[in-house]
């Protein structure tokens, strides 16, 4: 499951990862041109090298004409050139101008940065800053610059120390040696290598070869000659060399007096030249060097990011395979998922675009124009340049390949995804949600109308802090752009004002109402309360017109009085059930009693025949049992309307139960079942009315002796939980139970025929008591085992 | 001479039927069949002790009692139907010596009536202060120097344990004693199993000296707690 789910992740990120690699590369147009030489190993063919050759071209022809270096762009043949090619191909920057901590940190010298501040310097006096400052955007200061003139002598000094800087740079880097002639007289050279003859051929090491005749451009590479012109006009920007030689870029005379030889090294290595005071190292230009070291950097890139794109393809594509797995371990995620607040998880979300904005910084460490934020809002990227060489800047922000984002953003978003699919409330789960949780219990402990005066208040709270931010943002914006000016100022600010009174005034009325309102509720839930209760008092004093919830009120006072009726109805018709009990046994009484008294006078007269002597056995016995009777009777009927007086008092289960058997001893010895008891020791207070219960008792033993199978034994166990006291009393019954019998109905008997003497309440009398005594009685069997099981809560010993 | 005891009642045959049985006791018997009839024979007789039942015509058994108690100090023994306590205190509360309740145990009944002569005749006025060496509690009588007791002025036969714990009880009237301790005291052993051989003691004891030993008004046990003597 985890193996499937990891296969998954690390399918999906790769994928991502190497697919916004690639995607980089796509910005600058997939052009037939680019696509074609993004694989390609030999950094001659890529676009940056052509760029470079045909620049310095450019240059030397400058050089070899004008005796100074000079680009032929759209500038024209003018200084400015100049001065930028030998600040760009010095490698120079404005950046270090008056701050040489800077530039130590870099790694430069003092002489160094000397050096530096003068070739500055001289730039700045040039005087051709502001026509064209603007287009560095460097700095307004040198906008700002007055424009000097220079002499003509001036002008020549400068020139040659710029070809002489120019020279400087390059001379040592024999990654590109080169012959520049002038009127068939050689000018400058870095190697003897190299002989400009049209024979093109190339010296060990150097398979690039370059030659300008005069007329037109030769380039040969590998001991093939490239053919140049095509049709003869330079057309495509991207595609053709931009050197002269084509129809429409036909050469002048100075040009046909020049010739220009270039080699450029197969393999370039890094000239470097070691610093004599400071032990300083100085790199020679090595343009090439780096060009085909950037070249390779990237095509491996290239390559890293193809074949991780192949892998994550393929993981992806054998996680496919065992999606159930997978859905099984989102689920345990999931529910990790649900156990974390929703506070850390928005934190962790953030803290994530923190470390990409951290990533980006890498990248745009500066503020202002071309800065992250610009980038972020316009789209426009040097780092494509960088990368793959290309101008024409990206219209796609820098987030878009930004490899990192892409993995981040889709593992947050179906994090969040799974979490919100397999949780519901996510919310809930929160530090904000448990400190609301904890608020509305507390506050549902309040009357209803204090919560409604509370809810209100926070309303007001709210009103009037918005009407203040709205006035203090409003302040600090006039006071940001000094609009005090502005004669209608006051105005917005009245406006904020009546805006607030008036949601104030609203919030305040519909307030009152709701406070009203909310009384009236708590009234009304005060009423169900008492009624609830068991107050069915009339309550005929409240008028409830007015109340919003009058109706409401009305029909619940109808409710009480019908409950009220109701409770009084039944309350009535159970004193009658009782007293007509009451009368009938006494009236039943009255007659025994002389029934009772004859018998007993016959019973006493002596000289009557046997069988006269048996029928007032007879009659005595029933007489006997019919008193029984009536006194159970009535027994039953009192507790069961719950007009037995009952004396509760602590008492001990355990005592009571060997009492009640001490008490009926005799009776348990003379019959044929034996008891076998199991109470603890230790005393179990209960609360019940003693005499009560040793009566149920005295009935559940009685029951037992009377209907226990001959030679069975009677189970009287007394069991406590810590809470609950549990007595129960087992038997065997001497003739099968009917299942559907309720035993603890009156009169009900397990011998339908009702010969055997009981008066059919001995369960039922047992039930009352023991529930008029606050305890539980349960009856059970199974097959001919009759368990009573009777239990009460224990009481503390104290 | 005998005893002369008026009976009240409505129904005849209850009156025939306790005349009966209380002139084979050997006593006189008055009959009077409503609360009017019983006042004149009070009136005119002299009548030792009353039994009267509660619900009667014209003069009902509890106003009876009252016009009685205004003129006599005489027993008088309420007989009723109606068994509850609340009728039993009512009943005792309004001057009656004794309650049975319908329908009665003739034996026990005329235990009674004999127990409240023998008191009323023998012993005059119950309330007497008692002399030293005698524990008295209602009708019982212990005399601790000679170790016996007496009911209704009857010596009542018990064995040395029997006695052991009537003396503890009765010397403590009305504090409830659980079995251990009776046994502790009376047996001078070690409780052990104590509940079953102090309940038939018990149980015995009251046989001898309980009216009606079935519902016992002095030896009662409490249940779930111990034993009490009743204090009267």
């Amino acid at each position: 499951m985890a193996l499937s789910f990891l296969i998954f992740f690390v399918g999906v990120s790769l994928t991502l990862y190497h697919m916004s690699g690639l995607l980089r590369c796509i910005p600058d147009g997939i052009s037939s041109w680019t696509s074609g030489k993004l694989l390609e190993d030999d950094y001659q063919q890529s676009w940056e090298f052509q760029n470079y050759m045909t620049n310095r071209l450019e240059s030397f022809l400058s050089i070899a004409i004008n005796g100074y270096p000079a680009g032929w762009d759209y500038y024209g043949w003018n200084e400015t050139s100049v001065v930028s090619e030998a600040v760009a191909q010095g490698g120079s920057d404005w950046s270090f101008v008056g701050n040489p901590e800077l530039w130590r940190e870099y790694g430069g010298t003092v002489e160094e940065y000397e050096e530096y501040e003068e070739a500055m310097e001289e730039l700045y006096n040039s005087g051709y800053w502001d026509e064209y400052g603007g287009w560095y955007g460097y700095n307004d200061q040198f906008q700002a610059a007055p424009r000097e003139q220079l002499t003509e002598e001036q002008l020549a000094q400068k020139r040659e120390k710029l070809t002489r800087m120019y020279f400087a740079n390059i001379e040592e880097d024999k990654n590109l040696i080169y012959s520049i002639y002038y009127d068939r007289k050689l000018l400058y050279s870095n190697s003897d290598l190299l002989v400009a003859d049209g024979s093109m051929q190339t010296s060990e090491g150097y398979n690039f070869l370059m030659y300008f005749d005069g007329e037109k451009v030769r380039i040969s590479k590998d001991g093939k000659e490239i053919d140049i012109y095509g049709d003869g006009y330079y057309q495509n920007e991207n595609n053709d060399w931009y050197v002269p030689g084509y129809r429409n870029f036909p050469v002048n005379d100075e040009m046909k007096k020049t010739v220009i030889c270039m080699a450029a090294a197969k393999e370039p290595v890094l000239y470097t030249t070691g610093i004599d005071k400071s032990g300083g190292y100085q790199q020679q230009n090595n343009s090439l060097y780096w060009m085909q070291y950037n070249n390779m950097r990237d095509r491996k890139m290239l390559r890293r990011n193809f074949i991780g794109l192949v892998i994550g393809v393929a993981l992806l594509f054998f996680s496919c395979f065992c999606r159930k797995k997978r859905r099984e371990a989102l689920e345990k995620i999931a529910f990790i998922q649900g156990k974390i607040w929703v506070e850390c998880k928005g934190l962790l979300l953030f803290l994530l675009f923190l470390l990409l904005y951290a990533e980006m910084r890498k990248y745009y460490p500066y503020g202002g124009y071309g800065s992250l934020w610009w980038e972020l809002v316009h789209g426009y990227d040097v780092s494509v340049t960088e990368v793959v060489g290309t101008y024409g800047g990206a219209l796609l922000s820098p987030l878009w390949y930004m490899p990192l984002f892409w993995v981040e953003s889709f593992w947050a978003v179906y994090l969040i995804v799974n979490d919100l699919k397999h949780n519901k409330k996510v919310w809930r789960q929160g530090l904000i949600a448990k400190c609301c949780d904890a608020y509305s219990a507390r506050e549902l402990k309040l009357p209803f109308a204090r919560r409604m005066i509370r809810r209100n208040a926070i309303l007001f709270t709210v009103i009037v802090v918005c009407g203040i931010l709205m006035m203090a943002g409003t302040l600090g914006i006039v006071k940001e752009y000094r609009l005090w000016t502005y004669n209608n100022v006051w105005k917005i600010f009245v406006l904020y004002l009546f805006v607030t009174l008036c949601l104030l005034v609203a919030a305040y009325l519909t307030g009152i109402k709701n406070i009203k309102a909310a009384r009236d509720v708590d009234a009304l839930s005060d009423r169900i309360h008492e009624i609830c209760n068991g107050n069915y008092s009339d309550n005929a004093g409240t008028q409830y017109t007015g109340h919003d919830l009058g109706a409401t009120m009305t029909q619940l006072e109808n409710i009480r009085q019908g409950m009220a009726s109701a409770v009084d109805e039944q309350m009535r018709s159970e004193r009658m059930k009782v007293e007509l009990i009451a009368n009938v046994s006494h009236d039943i009484k009255t007659p025994l009693t002389s029934i009772i008294s004859y018998v007993q006078f016959l019973k006493e007269e002596e000289g009557l025949p046997e069988h006269v002597k048996d029928y007032v056995k007879i009659l005595d016995e029933k007489s006997q049992r019919l008193k029984n009777m009536v006194q159970d009777v009535f027994a039953v009927s009192k507790a069961a309307s719950g007009e037995l007086p009952m004396n509760m008092e602590k008492l001990d289960f355990g005592k009571l139960l060997r009492q009640t058997m001490a008490d009926m001893d005799e009776e348990i010895q003379s019959s044929r079942v034996s008891f076998r008891t199991e109470l603890p020791e230790e005393p179990v207070m209960i609360m019940a009315d003693g005499q009560r219960m040793y009566r149920v008792f005295q009935n559940l033993f009685q029951n037992a002796l009377k209907y226990s199978l001959d030679g069975s034994r009677v189970y009287v166990t007394l069991k406590t939980d810590g809470k609950l006291a549990v007595a129960s009393v087992k038997n065997t019954s001497h003739m099968e139970l009917d299942e559907d019998k309720n035993f603890t109905e009156r009169f009900v008997r397990g011998d339908k025929s009702r010969t055997d003497g009981g008066s059919g309440l001995g369960l039922s009398i047992a039930q009352s008591f023991t529930e008029a005594c606050g305890g539980q009685f349960g009856l059970e069997f199974n097959a001919d085992l009759f368990i009573v099981s009777i239990s009460f809560e224990i009481v503390e010993d104290a | 001479m005998s005893e002369c005891i008026l009976v009240v009642d409505d129904d005849r045959e209850i009156v025939k039927a306790i005349s009966i049985l209380l002139e084979g006791e050997g006593y006189e018997v008055l009959k009077a069949y409503d609360g009017l009839q019983a006042l004149d024979i009070l009136a005119s007789r002299q009548v030792r002790l009353v039994l009267i039942d509660v619900m009667m015509p014209k003069l009902d058994g509890l106003s009876a009692l009252m016009r009685i108690r205004e003129k006599q100090n005489i027993p008088v023994i309420v007989l009723s139907a109606k068994s509850e306590e609340t009728d039993k205190v009512l009943g005792l509360s309004m001057g009656a010596d004794d309650y049975v309740s319908k329908p009665y145990n003739p034996q026990e009944l005329a235990a009674r009536v004999k127990s409240q002569l023998r008191r009323y005749t023998c012993l005059g006025d119950v309330h007497a202060g008692s002399r030293i060496g005698e524990i008295r509690n209602g009708r019982l009588l212990y005399r601790t120097d000679e170790k016996m007791l007496y009911a209704d002025g009857e010596p009542v036969k018990l064995t040395a344990k029997e006695t052991g714990i009537i003396e503890l009880l009765m010397r403590n009237p009305g504090r409830v004693f659980p079995a251990e301790e009776i046994y502790r005291r009376v047996w001078d052993e070690d409780a052990f199993a104590s509940e079953n051989t102090v309940m038939v003691h018990i149980r015995r004891i009251r046989e001898k000296l309980e009216l009606n030993p079935k519902e016992p008004e002095y030896l009662k046990v409490v249940w779930g707690i111990g034993y009490k003597m009743e204090k009267h």
